[in-house]
């Protein structure tokens, strides 16, 4: 297992939804959302990689299903899995009333996700989600905010860090010899 | 007192202006020095184990009133070609960590054998920092020779590069494994921006001149003179700096309004002031002749650089001239921020910020406290928000940037990349170079007008977060759209893919922050600082009065 700084995980995790295919604004949510994993779980690497690999598989909530839940009408699934960060990004962009709460989402992809998205916010998911694939869950109130956790790490083991590397990797840019002859900081060997 | 009102962000977040941005007291190494000396910080040397040509590894301690932290550094042989300042380098004359607390022996052993690698070695959370150096080759040796035969090196000589190693990287915030930041913004020591990098640079500056010293006294024992102790205030680290810094600013929108904040606020409130006492004219004119002293010595092969100094010179010269009438004024620190304002160049002006800012610690040092950010309020969007707001926002806040045309392939001409061989940063040619797909989110400006040109086209009325969920590739652009119209500062206002972008001027601002001077360009995109020159050694300052900082 290797010891990663919760900062590394954040970056990595984020460059890996990037290279997963989500926008750069829903990449840095889950950076951030990887991070509150991490400090509670062992398994965020694990959370992570099957994050980064079903993410071409989920939707995203239909105006018409995030309309349904807003007016406290019974969620309807589609047959794919909802995006849990799409659905998470969705709730915490615009909460649904209070009235709305408690509220059942039908067929949540990974929703260890859709809960770690909303901990910085009044809501979580009910109960343990874990590593379920897909689940029905229950969106409820919380009374606070989680507070950054130190004293931390994340740890990860050498396959799935290879792994997560490798969706990361995607969002790099082989540098040209133009590039590398400007650089960042010079070409010369020192001369003084 | 009527208040003064503060430099506006389209005045202050110009890339020509923050290219020409200078040290102030409330940069961060001064902050640091400020709270050491008032709290009587102490340092030793728990170990110190060098050969006759200095490798080896050395322990210093800083006990502060509540811990000990203890920069760990190691001194190993490097072959001339292969000491550079890239941050793509593989080996280093000297390497660093900030720990906390003392190390024992094993610990000392296990950072032996990581931070001489630097990048390819793995640390732990008790690591706060991690950095290397290397010596600024002529010159270390010249002072050694000198040294070695009883003699003072050449003070013009010396003072005229301004230091004796050059860090070219210095890593915080759980960078290969270190602690996070989390882990020490909640002790006063360390609670400010980049106070444990300061605190390690700070510590380098120390271990450099006892190596020295070491070195001429192992070729001399007998006769051996030690570096004059003027010389070794006189003297800073150096530091060279690339690309990889330049993202910073933009990617902390939050800090980054609390820093320039601070200064203006402290700027503001220097002007308003009714008149100038006798201490603080007096403190005023020693720092002008200070700084006068050493913008003769500020040598830059850059053109640019070269030419802005010397104007720089000029404006300080006329200010020396003009001073005591200015200050005869009413409100007379105002008079000579406009003198400044109406003859000088923006390097003169910004000096001149700095100037009037320095006599007034008790009127603005508290200001420093504010110089920290969490950037997590920034990330929540307020998706409540309706698109016709949003876009009336954007309008508002980048009218500067109306101009700007990005179908003109000049205003186009850059695009931001991560380099899959160093992951670091870099700055390609859009229409040269592969690779403009994989573009990281930095083109603040031409996204921020692209999400104001899809929102013209959204109802009114229609919740962003509905916007959000049809068009989810706009919500860093929304994010900082909402952060910007919030926080004036956290935006620079000029378009940071275009063709005539110098990342130096960004780099140069944040550098400025931290304290550094002799800004010294060696590219468009790289340059080289020091840090701490002319300040108190941190051994000194458990011994020294007052806040002399």
């Amino acid at each position: 297992m290797i010891d990663l700084s919760l900062n590394e995980v954040e970056t990595l995790s984020t460059k890996a939804a990037r290279g997963a295919g989500f926008s750069w604004g829903l990449a840095e949510d889950i950076g951030r959302a990887a991070r509150r994993i991490a400090v509670e779980d062992e398994n965020w690497g694990v959370a992570m990689l099957n994050l980064a690999e079903h993410a071409q598989s989920f939707e995203p909530p239909s105006p018409a299903r995030a309309a349904r839940w807003r007016s406290d009408e019974t969620d309807l699934a589609t047959g794919r899995p909802l995006c849990p960060i799409r659905t998470a990004a969705l709730l915490l962009d615009e909460p649904v009333p209070a009235s709305a709460l408690p509220l059942p989402i039908l067929d949540v992809g990974l929703p260890v996700w859709l809960d770690a998205m909303l901990r910085r916010s009044e809501m979580r998911v009910a109960g343990r989600v874990g590593l379920a694939t897909r689940a029905d869950v229950v969106i409820e109130r919380r009374a606070e905010t989680e507070q950054p956790a130190t004293g931390r790490r994340g740890a990860i083991d050498e396959r799935t860090l290879a792994a997560l590397n490798s969706f990361a990797a995607r969002t790099y840019v082989p540098e040209s010899e133009r590039s590398r002859v400007r650089g960042a900081g010079g070409g010369r060997v020192d001369d003084e | 007192m009527t208040a003064i009102a503060l430099r506006p962000p389209e005045v202050v977040m110009r890339l020509q202006r923050l290219g020409a941005a200078h040290p102030t007291r409330l940069s961060f190494l001064r902050q640091l020095i400020r709270r050491a000396t008032r709290e009587k910080w102490r340092v030793r040397k728990h170990l110190f184990d060098l050969d006759d040509n200095g490798f080896g590894r050395a322990v210093y301690a800083v006990e502060t009133p509540a811990r000990i932290y203890s920069l760990v550094a190691f001194s190993t042989p490097l072959a001339d070609e292969n000491r550079s300042d890239r941050v793509i380098a593989q080996a280093w004359d000297t390497s660093y960590v900030l720990y906390d607390g003392l190390p024992d022996a094993a610990e000392i052993a296990r950072l032996e054998a990581n931070a001489p690698r630097q990048e390819a070695g793995r640390y732990t959370s008790r690591e706060l920092v991690l950095a290397r150096a290397n010596k600024s080759v002529r010159l270390f040796e010249e002072v050694a020779t000198a040294l070695a035969q009883g003699q003072q090196p050449d003070e013009e000589q010396l003072l005229g590069v301004g230091y004796l190693l050059r860090t070219t990287a210095v890593y915080g915030n759980g960078k290969f494994g270190i602690a996070d930041r989390d882990e020490i913004s909640s002790r006063p020591e360390l609670a400010g921006s980049f106070q444990a990098e300061m605190l390690t640079v700070w510590l380098i500056r120390s271990f450099t001149f006892d190596l020295v010293d070491h070195i001429a006294r192992r070729r001399n024992p007998v006769g051996a003179a030690r570096l004059a102790p003027d010389l070794r205030r006189a003297l800073g680290v150096g530091n060279a700096t690339g690309l990889g810094m330049a993202p910073f600013l933009v990617r902390h929108p939050l800090l980054t309004h609390s820093w320039f904040l601070a200064r203006e606020t402290a700027l503001a409130r220097v002007r308003a002031e009714p008149r100038a006492g006798a201490a603080e004219r007096d403190a005023f004119s020693n720092a002008l002749a200070d700084l006068r002293q050493r913008v003769a010595r500020w040598h830059s092969d850059d053109s640019r650089q070269a030419a802005a100094t010397r104007i720089l010179a000029a404006d300080l010269g006329a200010l020396a001239e003009n001073l005591d009438q200015l200050l005869a004024k009413p409100r007379p620190w105002d008079a000579v921020y406009r003198f400044a304002e109406g003859h000088f160049s923006l390097e003169g002006q910004e000096a001149c910020v700095s100037l009037i800012l320095e006599p007034h610690g008790a009127l603005i040092d508290e200001l420093g406290d504010t110089m920290k950010a969490d950037e997590t309020p920034g990330h929540i969007v307020d998706g409540g928000m309706d698109c016709g707001s949003l876009h009336q926002a954007l309008l508002d806040c980048y009218s500067w940037a109306r101009a700007i045309d990005f179908t003109e392939p000049a205003a186009n001409a850059r695009f931001w990349y991560v380099s899959a061989e160093k992951l670091e940063p870099r700055l390609g040619e859009r229409f040269e170079e592969d690779g403009a797909e994989l573009e990281q989110p930095l083109a603040t400006v031409r996204d921020a007008l692209g999400l104001a040109a899809a929102l013209a086209r959204e109802p009114a009325s229609a919740s962003v977060a509905d916007f959000l969920l049809r068009r989810p590739e706009w919500r860093h652009a929304v994010r900082r759209a909402q952060i910007v119209a919030k926080f004036p500062y956290a935006e620079i206002h000029d378009n940071l893919i275009g063709a005539e972008l110098r990342p130096v001027d960004i780099l140069r601002a944040k550098l400025a922050f931290f304290g550094a001077r002799s800004f010294d360009p060696r590219s468009d995109r790289w340059l080289r600082i020091a840090l701490f020159s002319g300040e108190p050694l941190i051994e000194d300052v458990a011994t020294m009065a007052g806040e002399a900082a």
